[in-house]
């Protein structure tokens, strides 16, 4: 029995960047229709049994509402087993369940930061995510039905193996010496007191920045390396770049819509494992896009980077190493069982 | 964009003197010294405290029936309040108006309002005036998630954004209209999601964070000044109390009240205050006496204050 | 007969015409599982399901939707929860329900009830206080009616449901808490029968609503200095009951009209006008009217009793014709 999870973040596409920046909006009807489009596709893949995270909205639950009766695959439907919180770490509760109750793929509907809660929780399972965020460095921007038919194909075993799954990287916030936090793209210090609104949008805030992966296409904070010295996805290395002294200047788009000048001091490559301190307490450290840690006066905080990050799936390589093996070849049609997948 | 301690200090100060505001008239309702009808705001503070925070006495605001909040925070006088809330001679309204339409025009006030959603096209009509005179001035238009589904919610917001118009929309979505919650009453969670038909900005922050609402507000409030047209946040909160004075609230769930309760914007910026060394808590102590102080003499001046003469009934209809 | 409340008087009716008449369904704001702002419709959300319909704030499509059920053939009891916020849904009223039937030319029909209720006394100011009856009465296609009894409540309502025309049916706050003697099970009171609560040969008052009440404590002062007023409580102010206004003018050739709502423009000016029109030669002195002044209604309580028809000023307006 093929298993599933999905979650779908309904507070993502939300927030002040739609103020602040020109953010995609992402409303929630939006969201029903892509996870309906994903449904079709894990039945047709050969899913039989989805799990979801469960929020306030009820996306997936509506999703399945809204598919026509004629349309409605024979997919054994349920709640991950979790209390909602109505936060951000219902993503993580929900991919730690969806693991214990043996999903073998996640999907995820989100941003950065919902991928980043994800990460969180998902272990070794694979996840392809979509982005229905702000800042989507980490999700993919897919079609639906495509993004169902390569969890599909993943969790059913058709596809596999190191080029269609592979680790990410992920940085590992370290409060006096213990791991506190995780971030799959980003992590900034930023000189300020509050996590308030959440999003950056002041670069002169900017203390410190950690990247796992910064290329010249990003959006985000990761832009910024991408201009200065690329890092691929899956390359073993990350880049540190020091804010505090105004020595250069580089134009990057930190947020969308939001091209600016960001100054810096000077950057330089970091290795798996090394650790880069904080320099200055108090301050705030921004994950994936959004302020997220309040770091007191005297904490010993530092970043490190680490290159055991989630799994993550490539859809097209999934996709095709399915074709590859004739996964969705059927019979010849007049033997054909009417209606039956392969 | 960077708070000073003193600005932090001044939201910290304006919350408490709702909730202190409030406190007490949820006493004197009990007592019965208040006649008809009181709505509290409290829980909600941290919304009219991080939004009022960007406006100058020349910008406008429509208010609700739920307004104490939104005057305090726009800086309307507690004593005069209080007066007006007792129904005496020295209220704001000279006693004719009540709880429900304290209005200070003089410090752009255009009301607290008995009818929902009666603020939304009038604080298109402030704004069309804040235009038209091209003195960079803006209107702030409060209403709920209740007030979201009137037909004047959409007659305002689309005719705000084809004018263009520098007026920034308020929803407190403290997801109760009287007892029907938000899951029974529209079939969307966000409602800063319906920006997006009007062609407006809208976004979704934490309305218990006043930090939070002090930032998107600020940037909604700098696109009106510009000329950018209008905006939408939606803040997120609960209301401690029943609708109103009286309403036990039988119909919230308490688990949700629970959580609501441990959200309370005013202890989570006390901590931050405490926290980033801007305030020992003595010092936070201290405003607390002040302001229960200043409250106390704002009932004593109600109290000692004289009831209208009859004869009033008859003036203010017409302006002569 | 059984003693309840008005309150319960009005549940009653509805409840009586539910169980009657499964095209009969309630719906408007707080009406459900809340019972109503004032608790009238409490508990009928459970004892009809999916009979009784909380609605948004959504006055505009509260009335408009009743209009489009009734013109298909249900029987709505739509709730206004305060007379004020007619406002809000006034063109579906008075363009809408009231005017489908003629234009149509006379092949539609619009059975539905707008419930609201009026009335000051409770300190809730110049938005929640009003009364409004004259602006629905200058509608033709529409009937109104104000019970003033907790049998007339119950009565009226029953009547008010079957009746095939849209209806305002407008309760009063001061009287929610009123008790008396109601009738079990049926009960209809026709809409347009004014009912005489006192008999007197002095002096004709008429009012409805709450005002009934003032205008019978008055005659029983006046009763005590000798002079005996009729009090006719009109229940419909349309359609109006002409013959039994008049035959008591004819009877006591003076008239005193005592009405809570203001004064231009208020419906005691079409009483006026009717008696002075058909019964001029009846009367001996002029017509008097007892009513708020032209104002919004004040919010102190002070104020608001300087505002509202009193006892004493009922008995001021009779004195002067004597
Ligand atoms: C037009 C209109 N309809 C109904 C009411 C009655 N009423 C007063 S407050 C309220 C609920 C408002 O809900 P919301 O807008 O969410 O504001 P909240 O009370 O939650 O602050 C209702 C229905 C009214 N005053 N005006
Ligand atoms: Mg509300």
């Amino acid at each position: 029995m093929a298993t599933v999870g999905i979650i779908a973040n309904p507070a993502s596409g939300k927030d002040i960047r739609r103020l602040v920046a020109y953010g995609t909006v992402f409303d929630n009807q939006e969201k029903v229709n892509i996870v309906r489009r994903i449904l079709l596709g894990l039945a047709a893949a050969g899913v039989s049994r989805v799990l979801y995270m469960p929020d306030y909205y009820g996306i997936v639950p509506r999703a399945v509402e809204g598919l026509s009766s004629r349309d409605r695959p024979p997919l054994d439907l349920a709640a991950a087993d979790i209390r909602l919180t109505a936060t951000q770490d219902d993503s993580m509760h929900a991919a730690a369940a969806m693991v214990e109750a043996g999903a073998r793929c996640l999907v995820t509907l989100g941003g950065d930061g919902t991928s980043r809660m994800v990460a969180k929780g998902c272990g070794d399972v694979p996840v392809l995510a979509l982005s229905t965020g702000t800042n989507n460095v980490f999700p993919v921007m897919l079609e639906g039905t495509a993004a169902g038919l390569a969890a599909g194909v993943v969790a059913c075993g058709a596809a596999g193996g190191p080029d269609v799954v592979r680790r990410a990287k992920k940085l590992t916030i370290l409060k006096n010496g213990r791991p506190a936090d995780t971030a799959l793209i980003d992590a900034v210090v930023l000189e300020d007191s509050f996590v308030g609104s959440r999003a950056i949008w002041d670069v002169g805030q900017l203390r410190q920045i950690v990247l796992t992966r910064g290329e010249p296409h990003n959006i985000g904070i990761s832009a910024i390396g991408g201009q200065l010295a690329p890092v691929g996805p899956f390359e073993p290395r990350g880049l540190a770049v020091a804010c505090g002294a105004p020595v250069a200047a580089v134009l990057a788009p930190i947020a969308p819509g939001v091209v600016v000048p960001v100054t810096y001091e000077h950057y330089r490559e970091i290795a798996p494992g090394e650790e880069v301190p904080v320099a200055r307490t108090p301050c705030i450290l921004a994950l994936d896009g959004e302020r997220e840690v309040e770091v007191r006066a005297g904490e010993q905080v530092s970043i490190r980077l680490d290159l055991d990050g989630p799994a993550v799936v490539d859809h097209k390589a999934a996709l095709a190493a399915a074709a590859a093996s004739g996964y969705f070849r059927l019979p010849p049609p007049a033997a054909q069982n009417p209606g039956r997948k392969p | 964009m960077a708070l000073t301690p003193k600005d932090l200090l001044a939201f910290y100060r304006t919350m408490v003197t709702i909730r202190t505001f409030e406190t007490k008239a949820a006493e004197l309702f009990a007592a019965g010294k208040l006649p008809g009808f009181v709505h509290l705001y409290i829980g909600e503070e941290a919304a009219a405290t991080g939004v009022c925070a960007n406006l100058t006495d020349a910008d406008y605001i429509t208010s609700t029936h739920r307004g104490h909040g939104h005057l305090i925070a726009k800086g309307g006088r507690v004593d005069l309040m209080m007066a007006e809330l007792y129904g005496k001679a020295t209220g704001y309204c000279k006693g004719k108006g009540g709880s429900m339409h304290i209005a200070d025009v003089d410090l752009g006030i255009l009301g607290a309002n008995g009818i929902v959603g009666a603020g939304q096209p009038i604080a298109v009509g402030a704004a069309f005036a804040c235009k038209y005179r091209g003195n960079g001035t803006v209107a702030v238009c409060f209403f709920g998630d209740g007030a979201a589904n009137r037909g004047t919610f959409h007659e305002a917001l689309n005719l705000a954004s084809i004018w263009k118009l520098p007026v920034v929309f308020i929803c407190e979505n403290n997801m109760y209209g009287i007892s029907n919650c938000q899951r029974d009453h529209m079939n969307i969670v966000d409602i800063a999601d319906r920006a997006a038909a009007y062609g407006i900005p809208g976004a979704t922050v934490d309305g218990n964070d006043v930090v939070a609402v002090y930032e998107a507000a600020a940037e909604a409030v700098r696109r009106a000044r510009g000329g950018d047209g209008p905006s939408l946040i939606e803040c997120k909160t609960w209301r401690w109390r029943g609708h109103f004075e009286g309403d036990p609230g039988a119909y919230k769930n308490p688990d949700e009240q629970k959580a609501w309760l441990a959200k309370d914007p005013i202890p989570r910026l006390a901590q931050k205050l405490i926290d980033l060394g801007h305030a020992t808590a003595a010092d936070l102590a201290a405003i607390d006496d002040e302001v229960k102080a200043q409250v106390a003499a704002a009932v004593d001046f109600a109290e000692q204050s004289p009831d209208p003469d009859p004869a009033d009934v008859l003036t203010d209809v017409y302006a002569s | 007969m059984k003693k309840m409340t008005y309150a319960e008087a009005i549940r009653d009716g509805l409840r009586v015409e539910m169980q009657r008449d499964p095209s009969v369904y309630l719906c408007g704001e707080d009406v459900g599982k809340f019972g109503g702002c004032f608790g009238v419709t409490a508990g009928l959300v459970d004892e009809f399901p999916g009979r009784v319909l909380d609605t948004p704030i959504t006055e505009t499509a509260i009335i408009g939707s009743a209009v489009g059920a009734a013109a298909a053939g249900l029987r709505p009891v739509a709730e206004i929860m305060f007379v004020d916020f007619t406002g809000v849904c006034m063109d579906e009223l008075f363009n809408q329900a009231s005017k489908m039937r003629y234009m149509f030319g006379g092949k539609a029909k619009v059975p539905m009830v707008l419930r609201t209720i009026c009335g000051g006394g409770l300190g809730a100011a110049a938005q929640h206080s009003q009364c409004m009856e004259a602006w629905f009465a200058h509608i033709p296609g529409i009937k109104t009616v104000l019970p003033a009894t907790p049998a007339d409540a119950k009565g009226l309502m029953a009547a008010a449901i079957r009746d095939d025309n849209p209806v305002v049916y407008i309760e009063h706050k001061q009287l929610l808490g009123l008790s008396g003697d109601v009738p079990a099970g049926e009960y209809l009171v026709p809409l347009g029968q004014a009912d005489i609560k006192r008999a007197g040969g002095d002096v004709t008052i008429v009012t409805w609503s709450w005002m009934v009440h003032r205008a019978l404590a008055a005659a029983e002062a006046l009763a005590r200095e000798g002079i005996a007023a009729e009090i006719i409580d009109l229940r419909s102010v349309v359609p109006l009951d002409k013959e039994t206004i008049l035959k008591s003018v004819a009877k006591t050739n003076k008239l005193v009209i005592v009405h809570e709502a203001v004064k231009t423009g208020g419906f005691g000016g079409e009483v006026a006008a009717v008696v002075a029109e058909e019964g001029f030669d009846l009367l001996d002195t002029p017509i008097k009217r007892v009513t708020a002044p032209d104002t919004p209604v004040p919010f102190s309580a002070v104020l608001e009793k300087a505002y509202l028809p009193s006892e004493g000023k009922i008995i001021q307006a009779v004195k002067e014709l004597f």
